[in-house]
């Protein structure tokens, strides 16, 4: 039971539940205590040992019931002994005669062993399906099994011919069944690897170019990345309050005590999350830059103190009470559709939306604000209006540009990256995952 | 903890039990909580608020009968809240009432040092066990007969606490620096109980089993309406049961828990129902939603809803 246990947990790794070594004793141990008499009883104690979350559970449930399903081998062999050869020729390797006997559990588990031999839990590639089954049939000594038919047939006479009939067909239901076998164990045991293939790929890929279908891996890998932001940096900050001593608390808190000092009260430093204003160019080859970026940036929450969004294309309009009045996953998704928002979405304008911003919403920008720019710079040969962009520069802490194209392309053709560079505090390219991951770095930097 | 009277023997008997009690549960709560009695592990308890986590702590204490010692965490909780303080008022106060005994002690002595070397004889008498508060932690390690330790809403307390908890759990032992290190007299049977405000980290869930208590299927929550709620006719408890699953179906703020299906049961032999109606349904609505929001949207499909519960227990 132990290798059983051993493959299964293998397995469950391979599906993205991290099981460590003492989760694994534990898993033993338990299975030892409550007994293998009952399918829901083991089930339970290795869901209690093994998976240690919600969505956890759920991907074990499947992995358990695939697991122990045991309905991968259907018998392909020709039913009982006919011939009812008792003595087993010497030459003939000993899956032959389970084959003429017709023995599907010892096939069955002599292919168990043979892939046992030849490592298949190492699979990790669907490439490598090939190597592995006809490493499997070598091991089951098929070269051998073959040559025995050949001779078989060249003994001629009605009982040996028959004989090698009924190998031949063995044999080829035996490569079938093998076959299915590698597949399925492939399922189980390369999971992980293809999505960790999958993983590095999106890091680094251009946000414009990501297609659909991946949509819901990257929202995942953002949840993670702003996770872990969230935890770098929280405590970072909670080190931050610890201050000097601040005495007049301190006397107070001890006043109980006869003015004995026991209790210690510490200053507190001003935690310096920054507000940020973000303007987001919602052209539609900004579209999927700007729905990662904003999904992160409302995730930050440890590390961003408050967000006020803002899209423009030919207009610009305020998008934060979207925001907070539906989660954030649905909430970008919303401004992708544009459903129930009144922008005009025609020739992108930086000039107008530095206007309309300086006008309208100028009072959002503070002393303490770190604003953020995202867009291309593509003005469409319109005015760049780069007097209000210094106008909200000067009155802002910091100025962010997030450009999505490559650095080699800013000012060429109606690009006006050039001249609004000169305003910016920080200029970073931001097209992939990784950038994203560069701008929290810093935007908790705070000058 | 030994199980000296045989109520850990199997599963089954687990189950029984925590039944006998009044805790009526599926075999996953059981079976970890066999596990945990015998490999003597925390359980973590996870699952949205209202299907019983807490409860499952305060039963599994009767069961075992033994006393339950509770900590509920909170942002800021740490370890003098959790652990142990020391009496400082006490302290105070004896050393000014023994302050001849003190000068007395001193007075003999002329030179300075010498009189810090006599001092230093008699330090630890403020710093002993007489002089010590002890918190829910190290309440539980004290317990002669065992514990049932339940700390509560961990996800509320910080990180840090978390880290602290680590050492307790996996080896039922704090270190106190004025005393020296307490061992657990006899291990503690605990549960943590999680709402997911956020993740706990991985250490500590390696440390512990994990339970999951998902909403109960209809089958196990009409045992456990039965169970509360025992005058209650039989076609009502269906029904009810069944609208119970269908509300929990649709987009609420907060989805009808457990206690809120039996006060509505409660609530409708007191108003002598034998079968659920759309206008007692509309009536008692409050009873089990308590949003606004909440009771608009279902009101709006209320038509639906008890339509739906009155077919399929047809």
């Amino acid at each position: 039971m132990d290798r059983v246990l051993n493959n299964f947990i293998v397995s469950l790794r391979g599906a993205g539940v991290p099981v460590s070594v003492s989760e694994s004793i534990d898993a033993a141990r338990g299975l030892a205590i409550s007994g293998y008499g009952e399918r829901r009883i083991v089930k339970s104690t290795l869901a209690a040992t093994l998976a240690k979350s919600a969505a956890e559970k759920e991907i074990f449930d499947d992995c358990f019931e695939r697991f122990f399903s045991f309905q991968s081998l259907p018998s392909p062999f020709a039913d009982g002994p006919e011939n009812g050869n008792e003595e087993q020729p010497k030459d003939m390797p000993p899956i032959g005669g389970m084959i003429m006997e017709g023995d599907l559990g010892g096939v069955a588990l002599a292919v168990r062993d043979a892939a046992r031999s030849v490592d298949l839990q190492s699979i990790r590639f669907f490439t490598q399906r090939g190597i592995f089954t006809s490493r499997i049939l070598q091991a089951l000594q098929l070269d051998q099994l073959d040559r025995f038919v050949g001779d078989l047939y060249r003994e001629g006479g009605a009982g040996a011919s028959a004989a090698a009939r009924q190998l031949e067909q063995g044999r080829d239901a035996l490569i079938d069944m093998v076959r299915r076998f590698v597949e399925e164990q492939y399922e189980i045991f390369a999971r992980e690897s293809t999505e960790r293939v999958i993983e590095r790929y999106l890091w680094d890929v251009r946000l414009t170019e990501l297609e659909e279908r991946h949509y819901d891996r990257m929202h995942f890998l953002i949840r993670k990345l702003v996770k872990r932001m969230n935890e770098r940096y929280s405590r970072r900050r909670r080190r931050a309050k610890r201050g000097a001593l601040d005495f007049k608390q301190t006397l107070r808190a001890n006043m109980h005590h006869g003015g004995l000092l026991f209790e210690t009260r510490w200053k507190k430093k001003r935690m310096n999350r920054p507000d940020v204003v973000i303007l987001c160019d919602v052209s539609r080859s900004m579209s999927t830059v700007v729905r990662f970026c904003l999904l992160m940036l409302y995730g930050l929450n440890e590390v961003v103190a408050r967000v006020r969004s803002f899209v423009f294309c030919s207009s610009l309009l305020e998008v934060s009470h979207v925001f907070e009045t539906s989660p954030i996953a649905e909430a970008v998704e919303r401004l992708r559709t544009g459903e129930g928002l009144d922008i005009h979405m025609g020739r992108t304008d930086y000039g107008s939306a530095f206007w309309d911003f300086t006008n309208r919403h100028l009072e959002a920008v503070t002393g303490k604000t770190t604003v953020i720019i995202l867009g291309d710079a593509r003005s469409n040969y319109g005015d760049p209006a780069d007097e209000l962009l210094k106008k909200i520069a000067e009155r802002c802490r910091r100025l962010i540009w997030l450009n999505p194209e490559t650095p080699p392309m800013w000012g060429t053709g109606d690009s006006e990256m050039k001249r609004y560079m000169r305003l910016c505090d920080v200029v970073m390219e931001c097209s992939t995952l990784r950038h994203l991951e560069q701008l929290v770095r810093v935007l908790v930097r705070i000058p | 903890m030994k199980d000296q009277t045989g109520k850990f023997e199997t599963v089954d008997k687990v189950n029984e039990g925590l039944k006998s009690t009044g805790y009526i549960c599926s075999t996953d709560i059981a079976t970890t909580v066999y596990l945990a009695f015998h490999l003597e592990k925390p359980v973590l308890v996870e699952g949205p608020a209202g299907v019983g986590k807490t409860e499952l702590a305060k039963k599994a204490a009767l069961f075992m009968d033994v006393p339950l010692i509770r900590l509920q965490c909170y942002e800021g909780l740490d370890e003098s809240k959790a652990l142990y303080e020391w009496k400082y008022g006490k302290q105070l106060l004896y050393s000014q009432l023994l302050r001849d005994k003190l000068d007395q002690v001193i007075d003999k002595e002329s030179d300075l040092g010498e009189s810090i070397r006599t001092l230093h004889r008699y330090e630890d008498i403020f710093f002993s066990p007489q002089f010590l508060e002890p918190r829910p932690l190290l309440k539980a390690l004290q317990e002669k007969r065992g514990a049932v330790l339940l700390i509560d809403e961990v996800d509320k307390a910080d990180e840090e606490f978390e880290a602290f908890l680590l050492e307790i759990l996996s080896d039922f032992q704090v270190s106190i620096p004025e005393i020296g290190t307490v061992k657990a007299r006899t291990k503690p049977y605990v549960f943590l109980t999680s709402n997911s405000t956020r993740e706990l980290s991985e250490a500590l869930k390696r440390r512990c089993l994990h339970l999951f208590i998902p909403f109960p299927a209809p089958d196990l929550e009409r045992e456990i309406v039965r169970h509360h709620v025992p005058h209650i006719p039989d076609l009502l408890e269906r029904q009810l049961v069944m609208f119970i699953h269908e509300v929990r179906k649709l987009e609420l703020k907060k989805v009808p828990s457990i206690s809120e299906t039996i006060d509505w049961a409660r609530a409708l032999i007191l108003l002598h129902a034998e079968g659920l109606d759309r206008d007692l349904t509309r009536k008692t609505l409050n009873t089990f939603l308590k949003f606004e929001e909440d009771i608009r949207a279902v009101d709006e499909k209320l038509f639906l809803l008890v339509d739906k519960a009155l077919k399929e227990t047809a």
